[in-house]
């Protein structure tokens, strides 16, 4: 039957996502205006091609320099300008690497951001992972045009696993540990740093039928952002899985869901929920400490999902997968915020957690306008709220937000009041760095 | 009973009189209403009372269909404005637009379409082999349904399944160069599942199954010939309805013998998809052209031939739903429907399975009406746009 009745959804904030098509499209979605509105695509980037599907994708999200690493299916990685999409380098795996058939794909992708630094800015270092198990870091020149691109040294690489196909990578959040699983493979952790293995899962014990279910990890996430110990796996028979190192190999916890494949995994900013998402559309968040559910996002999603993101500040997160939607959730109310129809399968979403309510192209001659409409904004805004930010501003002066905000993690924790006070601060905050950021930007455009 | 008749034909006669006696009575019947039949205890008064609603209600109508004309002759005459007419609420008008219909301009979704897997079988780089296969325990209308397939199908073979695993049995195809895979479901010896396999890495559609008829059960049904059938696929409009139209689509191969007159159908209504298996006979039989026809034809090249009457010979076992028809350029005069197979999926709520006759010619008299033939050969696969008038 058809539906006969509209699906009412309230609007997302002031946002902007990227998401990876199965043609290697990339579509850039806002929500423009301060009010809440429905995302639109407001540019599409690449031409359509399948060989060009994307596999994996990586973002340094960052007021100055913003980096995008995308990996597509013909093991090509590109390296892109996550503000205007243009492509810094292009790298064709097969140089790097001795096998690049059709089956040993680039899985996994990491772009560094704390190397990134200490070198020259030109440079920056990705970790790539192909089904095979075979893993590589190499740090690579940023040309202005897009067809050149030099490995400044032999890039280092190493064998995963032995047998099996690796699905899964993630790399922790002081990116010092690489963490590896897949089909037929435990997952194990490396240290990124002198590349060795550091340790190694071990499956459940078989169940009291004597049935041994076979190793499938499909996704996995590190829980905390300053603990590289505590993990979430999902398996391909339908198991969510958190591992502990400083415990034990075997999973701490474990529970099912539903009855397909988990095929993404999210952690919460706040450390122990998580949000999984299966093969035949369902998505539903956890809290891992006790492994109780905590609800289900019920809406019209119907094809098994691919991705999940957490925004890095708001409490949003976006799904997509097959059903070619993209949809963004409220993590609280678990309410359907927006779904955009994306016409193409698509394989991963990325939030720009930087982006300029006012729009990054809303031009440079009119800068130092936007700056006093900002400003006036800010102060028509702030009387209403200065109670309740004033408490948090001494935290949030500071430049570095992230390691700040794993404070507010902690602090949100703690007391359940003060959670909108701070989510205030740290827009205030926000709109602060936005002025920072305009100006960082404009330079690389100009 | 004589009493109260009479009571009746006093009220008529005082209703019908006047106007203005109308509508007290319109306000009587609103206090009556209060006063429902239902309430009455005594059968014989509440039945008296029952009919007089009944009867009111009648005049009722007739009244405003009355009004309305009026309205319409004086607005005619006037020249004015022709008052609204109202729009029945139906499921169909009521629908959720759908954002993921496609547009025939969408250039995404044609590069979304050359980058699936179905491509190569539609550009006719492949042609299309199918292994045609069962369920593990499998009986009676099962291997009739298995022989009608392979009748509809060109390029079907049908393998035993045996005990294998329909995993070994997919690297079989794909060893041996099959594009899909077939896998018929049989439940308590009635085929009730399809699954359709794409092969090598193309997707995998499971289909419920569901009021099948098979040829035999057709009374004066035909026999397929076999040339390579026309493929008519209605009304997958969806992005996803798109991705079953081509998975059906490559099922079947891409250059039809128009000689044969050999049509599938597929016909997407509300998510449940018809199957029909027709020829189609051109039979010359004058009939007197009516006026109105005639002067419709004049411009048309077909001018000359007369005006041939349509013979629907349609015996279907079951409602055939809104067919839209294709027929090829050289003939573009009549039909005749020989003979169909059925397989269809009929869900239960349709009601009007008997109005078989009025939506095939409806649909008939539309395209012969359509004189100018409005439809665009893609890789001789006709995609009709079904009820919405848009062909693509």
């Amino acid at each position: 039957m058809p539906r006969t009745t509209t699906l009412e959804c309230s609007g997302c904030p002031p946002l902007r996502a990227l998401t990876f098509d199965s043609i290697g499209l990339i579509k850039v979605l806002e929500v423009p205006d301060k009010q809440r509105g429905v995302p639109q695509v407001v540019e599409r980037w690449g031409d359509p091609e399948s060989s060009k599907c994307v596999m994996a994708v990586s973002m340094i999200d960052r007021n100055s320099q913003p980096l995008l690493a995308v990996a597509r299916k013909n093991n090509e990685i590109e390296v892109l300008s996550p503000v205007n999409g243009d492509i810094q380098t292009t790298i064709s795996d097969a140089s790097g690497l001795d096998v690049s058939s059709e089956e040993n794909n680039i899985v996994g992708l990491h772009l560094f951001e704390k190397q990134n630094t200490e070198l020259d800015s030109r440079y920056c270092t990705l970790l790539t992972c192909t089904t095979k198990g075979n893993a590589s870091i190499r740090s690579i020149e940023l040309a202005d045009s897009s067809t050149e691109s030099s490995c400044t040294d032999s890039p280092k690489t190493w064998n995963v696993c032995s047998g099996g196909n690796i699905l899964c990578c993630k790399v922790d959040r002081h990116e010092n540990f690489a963490l590896f699983g897949g089909k037929g493979v435990e997952l194990n952790i490396w240290d990124i740093n002198n590349l060795t293995k550091i340790w190694n899962s071990k499956p459940p014990p078989k169940d009291n039928l004597g049935i041994f279910t076979p190793t499938w990890f499909t996704s996995a996430a590190f829980l905390m952002k300053d603990d590289h110990r505590k993990f979430v796996a999902g398996t391909n028979s339908h198991q969510v899985r958190l591992y502990d190192i400083s415990a034990q190999r075997r999973p701490v916890l474990s529970f099912d869901f539903r009855e397909t494949p988990i095929k993404a995994l999210a952690e919460d900013i706040d450390g122990h929920s998580v949000y999984v998402g299966n093969g035949s559309g369902d998505m539903a968040s956890f809290d891992i400490r006790t492994g109780k559910m905590l609800g289900g996002f019920s809406g019209k999603c119907s094809g098994s999902i691919k991705s999940i993101v957490r925004h890095p500040e708001l409490p949003i997160i976006a799904s997509c997968g097959l059903d070619c939607y993209l949809r963004l959730w409220d993590t609280k109310t678990r309410q359907l915020l927006s779904a955009v129809f994306l016409k193409q399968h698509v394989m991963h979403v990325l939030f720009d957690s930087k982006f300029d309510i006012k729009g990054v192209d809303s031009s440079l001659p009119s800068k130092g306008k936007t700056q006093t409409e900002i400003l006036s904004e800010e102060v028509e805004e702030l009387p209403l709220k200065r109670k309740k930010s004033s408490r948090n501003k001494e935290h949030t002066e500071d430049g570095s937000e992230r390691k700040k905000k794993s404070k507010h993690s902690k602090e949100r924790k703690k007391s359940e009041g003060r959670d909108g006070g701070e989510k205030i601060g740290s827009r205030d905050e926000r709109r602060k760095s936005k002025l920072k950021k305009k100006d960082s930007r404009s330079i690389p455009e100009l | 009973m004589g009493v109260k008749r009479r009571k009746n034909d006093d009220s008529d006669v005082e209703e019908s009189e006047t106007a203005s006696s109308k509508r007290k009575r319109t306000v009587a019947t609103e206090k009556k209403d209060q006063l429902r039949p239902s309430m009455i205890k005594n059968k014989e008064k509440r039945s008296e009372v029952h009919t007089r609603l009944k009867h009111q209600k009648k005049l009722d109508k007739r009244a405003k269909a009355k009004a309305r004309d009026a309205a319409v002759k004086k607005a005619l005459e006037l020249g004015e404005e022709l008052p609204e007419k109202k729009v029945p609420r139906t499921i169909e008008n009521t629908r959720e637009f759908d954002e993921t219909v496609c547009k025939p301009d969408d250039e995404e979704l044609f590069a979304g379409n050359d980058a699936d897997e179905f491509s190569s079988i539609l550009h006719q780089q492949q042609t299309p082999k199918i292994l045609i296969t069962t369920c593990r325990f499998h009986s009676s209308r099962g291997p009739a349904f298995i022989s009608e397939l392979l009748s509809v199908i060109p390029n079907a073979h049908y393998y035993k399944r045996g005990t294998y695993d329909l995993k070994k049995i997919v690297e079989y195809a794909k060893n041996k160069d099959f594009t899909s895979v077939i896998v018929v479901h049989t439940n308590r010896r009635e085929p009730d599942a399809l699954l359709i396999i794409g092969v090598p890495n193309g997707p995998t559609a499971h289909f419920k199954l569901s009021k099948l008829v098979l040829r035999k059960d057709i009374k004066n049904h035909g026999t397929p010939t076999s040339h390579k059938p026309e493929l008519v696929l209605n009304n997958f409009t969806t992005r996803l309805g798109s991705r079953i139209g081509r998975l059906i689509q490559s099922l079947f191969p891409q250059d039809p013998e128009f000689k044969g007159r050999r049509v599938v159908t597929f016909h997407n209504q509300r998510d449940f998809v018809f199957f029909r298996h027709h020829r189609y006979i051109f039979e010359k039989k004058e009939v007197k052209r009516a006026e109105s026809k005639g002067k419709k034809d004049k411009g048309d090249k077909s001018d000359n031939v007369p005006e041939q009457k349509v013979i629907a010979r349609l015996q279907v076992g079951l409602g055939s739903f809104l067919f839209s028809f294709y027929l090829p350029p050289p003939f573009k005069s009549s039909i005749d429907v020989d003979h169909c197979i059925t397989y269809g999926y009929v869900p239960h709520y349709f009601p009007c399975l008997s109005n078989k006759w009025y939506s095939m010619w409806s649909v008939v008299q539309s395209i012969l009406d359509n004189r100018n033939w409005p439809f665009r050969l893609l890789t001789s696969v006709i995609l009709i746009r079904g009820y919405r008038g848009e062909i693509v």
